[in-house]
């Protein structure tokens, strides 16, 4: 290496000490603060800039940084703890503003629920210098902060914390690593929305919150909370129900003890938090206006177990599964009787056949894609239903059991549909076929929707928190398995050809597959007494006998050739269905028996509710809850044979499981929401709980008796 | 370091606990002017107490958890000790209720409740224990301390906090407004309690 020259080396220090000086100019200042680790967290006193000018306002922040697991608290630190505190010990004139409360977290602790923050939190704060400090010293502000932090049991910490900021001539500009973390609070924190109107009602037991303003008007509802200021005003660990409005929305609260002292609260001030966005409101006493109800409660949230993770490949596969395994299922057998009956009249006609199967196919994929549609309208309007809704439905019960009891007429040969007498078993008129295919498609779905087959259940309940293309695929895909086994028949001219030419055979076989309509017919009818109780039952099986005469009537001018007959035979009918549904309109399901007044109860049962289980959870009593409603023929045959049995009540009272029922047979929106909870859009669905708080056990939708009381031990052994 | 996005919000959470809450048992609140809800416990000596035995006397339930800060800031100076003394020498019964489950802060056996009572020298007419929680839930009591007066009738006149300084800090006891003095002096002069409810501070029970 050359020696360096003198000369050299001296303009090389001078250019190295200007280097360094244009640096120590440009370089921000950095405001200087030291973390202080108070034992849970860590502290620190942070601003968005290193200096500040006389007369200038600033923010800085307390910054925590909290260990894993632990919390510290909001203003309002809910049912326990303590919201973090800070004091500044500030030289004259110099001013420090209160803190900006991030929107905080609601935080479990068993039945109480505190509300605060975790992780890292900024606590933003102005500070002001007067407008004589002296420019060119450095100050240093002092702060003692007082935190309470908690994991089980709560610590409280300080810490002197101190920060030292640059006094310059010039106002700064926010700057430094902390400008953009504390700018980004501050735009995240609850801001006041004076756009919004809020009213609250304190009732008997319950206190309702009305929060209107056109920015509400379609916003996301799921979720929405409120967390007042004051500690006293409400029970924090309390649900809150919310109610959509065109408008706005209205929240059921739980009033807390300041509604106990002789003068109640005449504001409720605090944050609401409504879908992604919180706003600070302030409510004063009021009616509730029109505007922030009517909609109903919103839809579920879309996260769900069981169903969610699937996507729509396994989705569509599992729909078309459950479609196929549904032929099977003891609902669809009396349709899948009058399809037979229907393809043997044409066993020997290839192309009618083809015709038939196709016509089918589709009748099956229209009404499959019609209930899904309007379930997805449904849901997006906010109504609790699911998979099986038609049919909780009194009026709708109603006339699919005189429609079923019309149709096992017509197989016992009493009345015809399109043709004579004669036509019977030698080939029905191809057109009438084909629409009476058709048909029979829209019935087979109709009915045989409150059975769900296995894979059907989780591809539904994934369907149903998808966008309308997604679900619609899936209930497509659904009655694609439901029609293929028929249309593939249907195109099967080996199959077809093995069956014998028509004959005499053919009327009998009709005439037998006339007696599974008459059980479906029957089945029906109990579906309705139990949803509507004894006069709604009379009322149908009056219908039911007018029914059966106008058959008579009409298959008595069919056999003679007498129109009036023929008119006096519809008119019945439609006498008969009118008077069976009508009565349904005016009135709403009420006056039906309690379902729990049901067949069953060889096991004693009590009524499932949220807080139940949520009690017994808390008792660590194992649960096993059982979702079923009156007309899903699966979950009665269920609890005929696995459920209702010796063996599953001795494990019951051997485990000490509580046995709790859902019943869904009649519109509950509670039911709904749980069964969406779980992934899963009808019934049924079987959950053991152990008692230790963990996600319950699903069992399968076919159950045996050794399955349940298998489950009830292993739920009973303790862990 | 590129500093993170504050405060971090966990949507997702925040609604999984919101969801939780619709799960998480209420408590069942008792109200002012209203019967005290009844209960049967056991107590440190073993004896079986309940609520209905001190009929005909004022009752003033105290929940208490010695691991607790909160606790701690009057015991430590004696001034829960005095506040009992004082009460039960006027004819009032005092019981400490430790509604912790076993292995949380603040569980007891009844060896351990009873050491507890001599070596702090609890003025407590009957320590209860109650690791069930079952008295716990009957009051919704949700902090230690949480305090409860019933009257002789067996009405409920006051519950809420000890005082008004939601503070661990022991420097807060001075010149703290106590309301269970001012309850129990108001039961005494035959007046209404003038302030029937006020905010309990302390840890949360544990449950």
């Amino acid at each position: 290496m050359d020696e360096i020259k003198p000369e050299m080396s001296f303009r090389m220090t001078t250019r190295l000490a200007s280097l360094l000086a244009l640096f120590a100019l440009l370089l921000p200042h950095a405001a200087r603060a030291e973390p202080v680790d108070t034992g849970h967290l860590i502290a620190e006193l942070v601003a968005e800039t290193g200096s500040i000018a006389p007369g200038q306002t600033i923010q800085v922040a307390l910054r925590q940084k909290i260990d894993d697991g632990w919390h510290t608290y909001w203003r309002n630190p809910g049912d326990s703890g303590e919201a973090t505190k800070i004091a500044w010990t500030l030289p004259a004139g110099w001013q420090a503003g209160e803190f900006v409360w991030p929107a905080p977290e609601p935080q479990p602790a068993g039945p109480l629920v505190n509300y605060g923050y975790s992780g890292e939190v900024l606590l933003p704060m102005t500070l002001t210098a007067p407008a004589d400090a002296a420019v060119g010293q450095p100050v240093t502000l002092t702060a003692a902060a007082a935190f309470l932090v908690c994991e089980e049991i709560c610590i409280p910490e300080d810490a002197v914390l101190n920060l030292t900021l640059q006094v310059t001539a010039e106002p700064s500009s926010a700057s430094g690593r902390w400008a953009g973390p504390i700018t980004d609070t501050l735009i995240a924190a609850p801001r006041p929305a004076e756009d919004l109107t809020a009213v609250f009602q304190a009732a008997e037991g319950g206190l309702t919150l009305a929060v209107t303003g056109a920015r509400l008007a379609g916003a996301d509802m799921a979720g929405s909370y409120f967390f007042p200021f004051d500690g006293a005003v409400i029970d924090h660990a309390a649900p809150q129900a919310v109610e959509r409005g065109p408008q706005g929305l209205t929240l059921r609260l739980t009033p807390g003890f300041a509604f106990q002292a002789p003068e109640p609260p005449q504001s409720l001030a605090g944050v609401l938090k409504v879908g992604d966005a919180y706003y600070e409101i302030t409510a004063s006493p009021g009616e509730p206006p029109a505007e922030a109800a009517g909609l109903g409660p919103p839809p579920a949230p879309r996260s769900g177990e069981g169903g969610a993770g699937l996507g729509l490949p396994l989705a569509v596969l599992f729909a078309a599964l459950g479609g196929l395994i549904l032929n099977l299922m003891p609902c669809v057998f009396p349709v899948l009787a009058m399809k037979a009956a229907s393809l043997a009249g044409h066993a020997h006609e290839h192309a009618a056949a083809r015709r038939q199967g196709v016509a089918f196919g589709v009748g099956v994929m229209v009404t499959f894609l019609g209930l899904a549609g309007v379930l997805i309208g449904a849901q997006a309007a906010g109504t609790a239903v699911g998979w099986g809704f038609q049919l909780q439905s009194p009026p709708v019960v109603a006339a699919l059991a005189l429609l079923m009891l019309a149709v096992a007429l017509n197989l016992s040969g009493v009345f015809e549909i399109g043709g004579s007498l004669q036509g019977v078993g030698t080939g029905l008129a191809a057109r009438g076929g084909t629409s009476g295919a058709f048909f029979t498609g829209v019935l087979a779905v109709v009915v045989a929707a409150p059975c769900t087959a296995p894979f059907m259940a989780p591809a539904l309940g994934w369907a149903l928190t998808q966008p309308p293309l997604g679900a619609l695929l899936v209930f497509a895909a659904l009655g694609a398995g439901f029609a293929a086994p028929f249309v593939a028949v249907a195109f099967a001219p080996g199959l077809l050809s093995r069956l014998p030419r028509p004959g005499p055979w053919m009327d009998l076989l009709r005439k037998a597959l006339a007696f599974p309509m008459y059980g479906a017919a029957a089945w029906l009818v109990w579906v309705l007494s139990l949803q509507a109780g004894p006069m709604g039952l009379a009322r149908l099986l009056a219908a039911a006998v007018v029914l059966a005469l106008a058959a008579w009537l009409f298959g008595l001018s069919q056999r003679r050739g007498g129109w009036s007959l023929r008119g006096g035979g519809a008119a019945l009918a439609a006498a008969a269905l009118i008077a069976a549904v009508l009565p349904y309109g005016a009135a709403a399901t009420s006056a039906g028996s309690s379902p729990d007044a049901g067949p069953v109860a060889e096991l004693p049962y009590e009524a499932y509710s949220a807080e139940r289980l949520a009690e017994l959870t808390a008792q660590g009593t194992p649960v096993l809850v059982n979702f079923t409603a009156a007309w899903c023929v699966t979950c009665q045959v269920n609890e005929q044979v696995a459920l209702a049995r010796q063996g599953v009540a001795e494990a019951l009272t051997r485990t000490g499981t509580v046995y709790l029922k859902a019943d869904w047979t009649k519109k509950d929106d509670i039911i709904a929401a749980e069964l969406a909870r779980h992934g899963r859009a009808g019934v049924p669905l079987y959950l053991v709980y152990d008692g230790s708080g963990a996600a319950p056990r699903v069992l399968p939708q076919i159950l045996t008796e050794g399955l349940v009381v298998r489950a009830l031990e292993e739920a009973a052994r303790p862990s | 370091m590129t500093p993170r996005r504050f405060p971090r919000r966990p949507l997702l959470a925040g609604l999984a606990a919101t969801l939780a809450l619709a799960a998480t048992p209420v408590l069942a609140a008792p109200a002012i002017g209203k019967p005290a809800p009844a209960f049967t416990v056991v107590d440190a000596t073993g004896k079986s107490r309940s609520l209905s035995e001190f009929r005909g006397k004022t009752v003033v339930l105290e929940w208490t958890n010695e691991g607790c800060p909160y606790v701690q800031k009057h015991y430590d100076a004696g001034a829960m000790q005095r506040l009992q003394k004082a009460a039960t020498g006027d004819g009032v019964v005092w019981l400490s209720v430790i509604s912790s489950a076993p292995g949380k802060q603040g569980y007891k056996t009844a060896a351990e409740a009873r050491a507890w009572q001599a070596k702090a020298g609890v003025g407590a007419t009957a320590v209860l224990l109650d690791p069930k929680g079952e008295v716990g839930r009957a009051y919704a009591a949700k902090t230690t301390p949480h305090m409860y007066v019933v009257n002789p009738a067996g009405t409920l006149v006051y519950m809420g906090g000890i005082d008004d300084r939601n503070s661990a800090d022991p420097a807060t006891l001075k010149g703290a407004r106590n309301y269970v003095t001012a309850a129990l002096a108001d039961l005494k002069a035959g007046r209404a309690v003038a302030q029937p409810v006020s905010a309990p501070y302390g840890c949360s029970v544990k449950y």
